[in-house]
């Protein structure tokens, strides 16, 4: 047969063109292959076990008992009704006071974050471009407040800008009156961008020191300004840690309850503040707990949106098909 | 033996008198690149020190040198990279050593060719253009011709990561000599290559410095590579400036005992200079070589392997300076054999030869007596 003959040859060449496919999957193993790599597996849920169950009792059981009071009803008296599952608690978030609330906590968290991003980058810049050793101590120095418990600092935030705090007393000695700025957004503002601060600065530091300086050479030597090769070529090139960081502080910032409870006023009611409230003295845990749910997934998605774009910044640089 | 005594030996001499004279196209009249005591110093570290040199309108220059020895540093400074310490620098008569790279007309193509992975090849291209203003048809179409120039038609839409080192160069090329600078300047640009795409580009890169005319300054660590492809070579070590010139100049005639032994291989024989027209070697002989150097100075002779010939023990021809040996090892490399002979004396005067012979003479065997010889035109006096 002709034809056979022919096809074979072609058929040869189709193995042999993808040389660099790779193969071990399909190779075959010895017992003893075999064994060892059980072991290991074996050895790998083993380790994982202790964190596994934390995770599991601590972390997703409250996790499904939200969601799952999130669909019950509440009584007159107060108490949730297991039982007669609905979606009125969903409903009610169309109330226009709840969506103020979450309109007005992600305002402030955008705010947030465009001062953490403003204040982190030249920051993270000068950091990331110093000799090495002198970076190391400078990352501990902005580590120092998280070795200092978190409600502590907000205190000392709320007694810095007190009307009777050194932040007043420095305005008044240059003849501005009394600072009033406790109990108000910007005090808000203020305490999270502190709180949160860290969390912009660590990724951008990390996207700043993988730079390859380079490239801002060659941007240079490409008739580019200082300024011009910053916005072309250092900026998209540190695009990930700048996502990254937008995220860690907005999702805090958005549910964040301690720093809006202390710092702001009763004008300032936030989200977190607000569920805490569904659960405590309103007694509507339904309520509260499809907030909970909703600021979650509105989570997840900002989190998904992150990965995404990791996932982009890898493609277009070192690795690639 | 043969008869005429020479069993092996140069066949012809390797004249390199048809040298490109230096700046041969000089266009203008003024040098593309004027440096005067140039020195970069980083803190306590001298890496260029007083270097002065001067690069004509279209010429091919090479600054060849160890790594570590300036070369680069020098290279940086013409861009605006680093900022000269001290010294005068000049681009086409412009007094620039304080402007910025960005004020600069000239392009770099770096090692390791620093392409923008953000963009896409014709983004790469175009970034130079729009940085000065040159936006739209005009841009498309300076873009489409330096594509072009560097035959990397059908790629504009790629990232740098999806090209092979080859084409990643290319860009590299292209992104620079789009913006038409006064000079190009490139750093190890064939470092990264493998051996056979090396030698292509060589052959390239030469034919486009025809092309497009401009003056190329060139940083390598190759002093083959710079043989080849330079018009003018300037040899650097340890920040300073040794010597330039033509790469015939160069290795016929190296200005010391560094430049002898970096560019090409040679034979350095020890001795002390005895008069303006004799070394006395401390493998006993006293030579006729020609020197400026004072009488006493410690100095070496530099014999180039292929300018040696070897000949039976007392069949040397009449004059001529010669030094009997054994053969002590013969290597066979296809074109040609190379000798080591191992001339005789004790202590200081021990020694050996390396020795290229064509192939197509007959073999030496190991052990075989013999004398090594030379014309003293084709040697160099060369001290520290």
């Amino acid at each position: 047969m002709p034809w056979l003959r022919r096809v074979k040859p072609e058929a040869a060449q189709q193995t042999a063109a993808r040389p660099d496919e790779p193969a071990p999957a399909a190779a075959p193993q010895t017992p003893a292959e075999l064994d060892t790599q059980r072991r290991a597996r074996r050895t790998g849920t083993l380790i994982a076990t202790p964190g596994a169950l934390y995770l599991l009792i601590f972390f997703m059981v409250p996790l499904g008992l939200i969601t799952v009071y999130s669909f019950a009803t509440r009584t007159s008296t107060g108490r949730t009704s297991l039982s007669g599952w609905n979606l009125d608690s969903y409903e009610r978030i169309a109330d226009d006071v709840i969506l103020g609330i979450i309109a007005r906590s992600a305002w402030l968290a955008f705010l947030t974050t465009v001062l953490c991003l403003i204040v982190a980058y030249p920051f993270a810049y000068y950091l990331a471009t110093r000799p090495p050793r002198l970076r190391a101590r400078l990352l501990v120095l902005v580590m120092i407040p998280f070795w200092t418990n978190g409600l502590v600092r907000v205190f000392a935030i709320r007694f810095l800008l007190g009307s009777n705090g050194p932040a007043s007393a420095l305005s008044e000695a240059m003849g501005f009156g009394t600072f009033r700025i406790l109990f108000t957004p910007t005090a808000v503002v203020l305490g999270m961008v502190y709180g949160f601060l860290t969390f912009m600065v660590l990724p951008l530091y990390v996207a700043l020191e993988r730079m390859d300086w380079r490239l801002v050479e060659a941007a240079r030597d490409l008739y580019a300004s200082g300024a011009k090769a910053f916005w072309r070529v250092t900026v998209p090139l540190t695009r990930s840690g700048i996502v990254a960081g937008c995220v860690l502080v907005f999702v805090p910032s958005f549910g964040s309850y301690v720093v809006p409870e202390i710092l702001g006023g009763a004008k300032t009611l936030l989200i977190g503040s607000y569920v805490a409230r569904q659960f405590q003295a309103a007694r509507n845990w339904p309520l509260g707990a499809s907030l909970s749910v909703l600021i979650i997934v509105a989570m997840l998605v900002a989190v998904a949106v992150n990965q995404r774009n990791s996932a982009n910044a890898e493609r277009t640089g070192a690795g690639a098909p | 033996m043969n008869g005429d005594g020479a069993v092996a030996g140069p066949t012809a001499e390797r004249d390199g008198g048809v040298a490109h004279g230096p700046g041969a196209e000089d266009r203008t009249g003024v040098p593309a690149v004027e440096m005067h005591g140039i020195s970069k110093r980083f803190g306590d570290v001298v890496a260029v020190d007083e270097v002065d040199l001067e690069i004509g309108d279209g010429e091919f220059f090479a600054l060849l040198g160890p790594s570590g020895c300036g070369k680069t540093t020098t290279l940086r400074m013409i861009a605006g990279l680093d900022i000269p310490s001290e010294g005068r620098l000049a681009i086409f008569g412009e007094e620039v050593a304080s402007w910025p790279p960005d004020r600069r007309p000239v392009n770099t193509v770096f090692q390791a060719y620093a392409l923008f992975p953000h963009m896409t090849v014709a983004q790469n291209i175009a970034f130079g253009l729009q940085m000065r203003g040159i936006r739209g048809a005009e841009a498309d179409r300076q873009v489409a011709e330096a594509t072009a120039l560097v035959r990397l038609e059908g790629m504009e839409q790629r990232r740098p990561s999806q090209l092979s080192g080859g084409q990643q160069q290319r860009v590299a090329l292209a992104r620079a000599l789009v913006n038409h600078p006064k000079v190009l300047l490139l750093d190890e640009p064939l470092g990264a290559l493998d051996l056979k795409l090396r030698q292509e580009m060589q052959t390239e890169l030469k034919a486009l410095q025809r092309e497009v005319g401009i003056t190329f300054i060139f940083v390598t660590h190759d002093q083959e590579e710079a043989l080849a492809m330079s018009d003018r070579v300037g040899v650097m070590s340890e920040g300073r400036l040794l010597q330039v010139g033509t790469p015939a100049q160069v290795y016929e005639h190296p200005a010391n005992r560094f430049v002898a032994d970096f560019i090409g291989r040679t034979n350095l024989l020890e001795g002390v200079v005895e008069s303006s027209t004799t070394l006395r070697l401390h493998a006993g002989a006293v030579v006729a070589a020609e020197t400026d150097l004072a009488a006493g100075t410690p100095a070496a002779l530099s014999v180039r392997p292929e300018q040696v010939r070897l000949h039976g023990r007392g069949e040397t021809p009449q004059g001529a300076p010669c030094l009997d040996g054994v053969i002590g090892d013969a290597t066979y490399l296809g074109h040609a054999f190379v000798y080591t002979v191992s001339i005789g004396g004790s202590g200081d005067g021990a020694t050996t030869i390396t020795v290229r012979a064509e192939t197509g003479s007959a073999a030496l065997a190991v052990g075989e007596p013999v004398s090594a010889s030379w014309l003293p035109a084709t040697t160099t006096v060369v001290a520290d």
